[in-house]
């Protein structure tokens, strides 16, 4: 933290340098950018340069400046349709679109702030070559910055791209989002016909209500609670039997390796869309599970033993809380332990054979060994992934969702708040979006998200990962 | 004598636990040859079997199945995705892992944070953002959002470029390698499991993926969709008695081209993530 302050101070103290140092070509580069490279030779970066700060400036006059002077209030004049009968033709007014004058202010910031940072950097730059210049020493051709950008500038070459894709596709979407989450925008207030409008934290509390109307709530700590317990469960089960295995496979009196590891690898191959709608229509109440159990008298059976209402003609496996939530976790231990076989085989082959040798002539159990050398060892390498996928699976959206396609809650407090008991925090944020168009409190679960995520990885990588334990294992 | 019990006890739970794996697999299979087209409930193999589920699903496109059609758009977007995805992969790992610049260490921290907001809070957003690019209902939209992020997805190939002997990338230096040729003619030679392992799986991630595709494609026209969507939507709850095993067809047929990728790259794959997790 105080490395990152005393880098922004350092920023900014260039900067200052560079401005009280400056001589006339490169203060005129704060009105102009190219300034500085023309008065050193270097045309045709100077044309470049001042061709941004035109295409800047025109953008934001023009395309820019009209959203973000709405930003404020979201737009005012909401979309009216007049009916013209003498010329049967409809007339809509000029109306204010609250999506779009978020989405484009958003942008419009975003490219203002690129452009200050570039600013900052270009006058920088321009005192440096006038530093050089000074001295005396070489100034780059216009070639010869082409061909840096090959060499010592490489990274600027092979980072452009991809940032462009994150900061389009994944940035400005998540500022958008974030944004959301302080406004009305819900199924009541879609734009074009409906304007929305900032709120404050309005949403925020509403997450934390629970009375008569909302039930937010109610709803947000059970399904927060179910969202660790399935995160945890769902990472040390797969963890443990994918690990115990692979032990199993390679243990050197297991004939033919290949064949048992191929056959479990076939399950990782099949579209887990594919599987998991099919492990869902197994275990439908109608589906083919119940209808052999029928055949068999075990639903009978349970009946009698009372797990089963009287009521029901199967087993509720993926239909009734309870046993919902176990048949989950069960599943995803089919869907992960075959992947986590995987790596762990990788992983266990790389032991280094000497210490597990010598724990045996030490007189070693095989169990002591596993525990005392193998975990451990696996323990060290795959600890940072262990956090991480805590963290996907707080995330794991296709499990949930493609299982309990068709499950309907039973408890009407947590149906009005468009939950159900086996919903995770992000398959809830998607059916408040994808089937209520409630954007609002979509937004502020998705930021509730963020903030369990990042505060797990921060604990996790804290505590679990003390120091530099590289070379005990070496 | 003993032993040998032991030995057989092994591979009878082994079997036992391959089994257990394989029956949704087997169900799939057997399903996709059934002549009843709805879902069975009471016998776990088809009372009659037909090939007609393939034939159909192959050669009889209609208003919900158009398996041609959606195979290949599937497969249009997978290799564009693999090519650009590999190639954003590869550029940011090589910047992040052998190269030294001032915005690294906050650039690393900063993808870190943006990782960890949920995918599905951004996906509402992305859509709005491909509408007003006109971009929605295309194979350039999906292909677009599939491969634009990628580039995050870096860390288990920086893993593996950083196992890479630094004296290697520094004696070529010293014969006056630029970094371009460095990264082509050294560490990309050097780094065929991780480049299969980037390969298959961002080929697989559009085959794989559905909620994105579903809220992009908003299109009725079958033959404007995905294997995923196409699949997904014959299991609705008033097409499933007519489409049921053939969406098991679609199903298999999806899975055999991918499972032999799987098999065949394997060894490349294991080495791949543990290769990269080791120094992660």
């Amino acid at each position: 933290m105080k490395n990152f302050l005393n880098g922004i101070k350092n920023y900014f103290k260039e900067f200052g340098t560079a401005v009280a140092k400056g001589d006339f070509w490169t203060k005129s580069s704060l009105l102009v950018m190219g300034m500085g490279y023309f008065g050193r030779g270097q045309i045709i970066k100077g044309i470049l340069m001042t061709l941004i700060e035109i295409g800047v400036i025109l953008f934001t006059a023009l395309f820019s400046v009209p959203y973000l002077a709405k930003f404020g209030t979201l737009g005012t004049v909401q979309r009216e349709e007049v009916f013209d009968a003498a010329t049967m033709t409809k007339t809509v007014n000029d109306y204010d679109n609250s999506l779009l004058i978020l989405l484009f202010s958003v942008v419009g910031m975003l490219v203002l702030v690129a452009f200050v940072l570039l600013y900052l950097n270009n006058i920088k730059k321009v005192y440096e070559l006038q530093v050089l210049k000074e001295k005396g020493k070489h100034i780059n051709s216009f070639v010869e910055d082409v061909k840096s950008l090959f060499n010592g500038n490489f990274h600027i070459t092979l980072l452009t791209l991809p940032s462009i894709g994150i900061l389009v596709f994944t940035v400005v979407p998540l500022i958008f989002m974030i944004c959301v989450a302080f406004t009305n925008y819900d199924q009541n207030h879609q734009p074009p016909t409906y304007l929305f409008t900032w709120v404050g934290l309005k949403n925020f509390k509403n997450l934390f209500t629970n009375s008569m109307t909302v039930s937010f709530g109610y709803a947000f700590v059970r399904i927060l609670a179910w969202t660790l317990i399935w995160a945890v469960l769902a990472t040390f089960t797969t963890y443990i039997g994918g690990i115990l295995l692979a032990k199993f496979i390679n243990n050197e009196r297991t004939k033919c390796k290949k064949l048992w590891r191929t056959l479990f690898v076939v399950t990782i191959a099949i579209p887990q869309f594919v599987t998991l709608l099919l492990i869902n229509k197994m275990f439908s109440d109608n589906g083919i599970i119940n209808g052999l159990a029928n055949q068999w008298g075990i639903v009978d059976a349970l009946k009698e033993a009372g797990i089963i209402a009287q009521g029901q003609n199967g087993i509720p496996f993926l239909s009734q809380p309870g046993w919902a939530h176990v048949m989950i976790v069960l599943i995803n231990i089919w869907v992960g332990v075959p992947y986590q076989m995987l790596i762990a085989t990788g992983i266990l082959m790389n032991i280094p054979n000497d210490q597990l040798e010598s724990a045996k002539i030490d007189g070693a159990t095989e169990f002591q060994i596993f525990w005392k050398i193998t975990m451990p060892y696996m323990l060290f390498i795959t600890g940072p992934s262990l956090i991480t996928s805590i963290v996907s699976n707080i995330n794991n959206f296709n499990v949930i969702y493609l299982l309990t396609n068709g499950y309907t809650t039973p408890n009407p407090t947590m149906a009005n708040s468009q939950a159900k008991e086996i919903d995770l925090l992000v398959t809830w944020l998607f059916t408040l979006t994808n089937d209520y168009s409630n954007f609002k409190m979509a937004s502020v679960i998705g930021i509730f998200v963020f903030i369990v995520c990042a505060g797990i990885t921060l604990i996790g990588f804290t505590n679990l990962i003390k120091g530099d334990r590289e070379e005990e294992f070496q | 004598m003993k032993k040998t019990i032991k030995l057989i006890i092994r591979h009878i739970v082994l079997a036992l636990l391959a089994l257990f794996w394989l029956i949704p697999i087997i169900w799939l299979v057997v399903t996709s040859f059934s002549a009843h087209k709805g879902l069975a409930t009471n016998n776990f193999f088809p009372k009659q079997w037909s090939f007609d589920n393939y034939v159909q699903l192959l050669t009889r496109p209609d208003t919900v199945c158009n398996f041609p059609a959606w195979f290949k758009n599937s497969m249009i977007i997978g290799v564009a995705c693999c090519i650009i995805s590999t190639i954003f992969v590869l550029m940011v790992a090589y910047a992040m892992s052998c190269m030294r610049f001032k915005a690294r260490k906050p650039l690393m921290s900063f993808m870190i944070i943006l990782g960890m907001f949920p995918g599905v809070l951004s996906m509402i957003a992305v859509y709005f953002v491909l509408r007003e690019m006109g971009l929605t209902d295309s194979l350039l939209g999906l292909i677009m959002i599939y491969s634009a992020g990628s580039g995050m997805g870096y860390l288990i190939c920086k893993g593996f470029f950083d196992t890479i002997p630094i004296s290697l990338r520094e004696s070529a230096k010293l014969e006056g390698a630029s970094e371009f040729t460095i990264f082509t003619r050294i560490v990309i030679p050097l780094s065929k499991p991780i480049i299969v392992y980037t390969v298959i799986n961002s080929f697989l991630a559009p085959w794989m993926d559905f909620v994105m595709a579903r809220l992009m494609i908003k299109s009725k026209n079958p033959a404007d969709w995905t294997v995923a969507i196409g699949l997904f939507n014959m299991l609705q709850k008033t097409l499933i008695s007519e489409y049921f095993s053939v969406f098991c067809a679609g199903g298999v047929v999806v899975a055999i081209p991918i499972s032999i990728l799987f098999v065949i790259m394997q060894k490349f794959y294991v080495e791949g993530i543990t290769g990269g997790a080791v120094k992660g």
